[in-house]
């Protein structure tokens, strides 16, 4: 699928990296950049573009791991509805949509549990095959024969729950309870 | 072929839980919640997506199913938080979730 993203390329004299390792750093980067400026602007419409580009972001991600269904669904699932669900949200519940978010107080607990996990998730690579794999395809045709053969009940929970998710927001947003 | 390494995946994906996890931990906003929610939900299906990538054998297209069932689930639970967002402001006026203490004993 990338046959022209395997070519190595030199970088600084003597060092070769891969343009799909370039991608990848590239992809990261501006993952985790996002999503830590998501969380960090004071305008609750800039978190949500923020975000809107981390969701792209990833579906990029997923395209380089050769899973295109994934990706097609990220950004139609994510980057489409849950967006435009959250930008509704937002237009519902504040009178102006460019209003600033309160100031909240960033402890130090919440910093150091955050690092914590990812310290304690980082210190596990150890125990991970090192090295580069190749990455298996499948094709989309053999996702769905998967999906719907030995992962079907997955697939009929997701709906059953899907619907009381349904049902239940409509009972929380109907008019006239008390 | 396409060849990467399994440990900038890890990180990237650790990363990324971190700032969910920061997020749900500070912001009192609830929109604001759910989107540190979804962060960090997205982390976990990144990582389904690409231990799917480094299996070999049919394992990857089940971590692949799951990965498909999980975007599932978190869109069911924005829609829902969405609900309860709006069921809040009505009530209260406000979506701070520090002032949705009725249940508190």
């Amino acid at each position: 699928m990338h046959q022209r993203l395997s070519q190595r390329v030199p970088v600084l004299g003597d060092a070769e990296v891969s343009l799909e390792e370039l991608a990848f750093l590239a992809l990261a980067l501006v993952a985790v950049a996002t999503a830590a400026m998501a969380l960090l602007v004071r305008e609750l419409v800039h978190t949500i573009l923020w975000v809107a580009i981390f969701f792209v972001d990833l579906s990029a991600i997923y395209f380089l791991l050769d899973a295109p269904f994934l990706g097609v669904l990220q950004l139609g699932v994510y980057a489409g509805a849950v967006t435009i669900l959250l930008l509704f949200g937002i237009m519902t519940t504040r009178k102006r949509i460019f209003s600033r978010e309160a100031v909240t107080g960033i402890g130090p607990i919440p910093v150091a549990l955050s690092i914590v996990t990812f310290v304690f998730v980082v210190s596990a690579l150890a125990e991970l095959p090192q090295g580069e794999t190749a990455i298996a395809q499948y094709p989309p045709q053999a996702l769905s024969v998967n999906l719907f053969g030995p992962n079907g009940p997955w697939l009929l929970l997701l709906g059953l729950i899907m619907l009381a998710g349904v049902a239940g927001a409509i009972y929380l947003v109907r008019e006239g309870r008390e | 072929m396409t060849t990467l390494g399994v440990t900038g995946f890890v990180a990237l994906s650790a990363a990324l839980f971190g700032i969910g996890l920061f997020g749900i931990l500070t912001r009192r906003n609830f929109i604001l919640l759910l989107i540190s929610i979804e962060i960090a939900m997205n982390a976990v299906i990144l990582n389904f997506v690409y231990f799917a990538a480094f299996a070999t054998g049919t394992h990857g297209l089940d971590g692949q199913s799951v990965a498909v069932v999980l975007i599932g689930f978190a869109a069911t639970e924005v829609a829902v938080g969405l609900a309860i967002v709006l069921a809040l402001n009505r009530l209260k006026g406000t979506i701070n979730v520090a002032e949705a203490t009725d249940l508190k004993l």
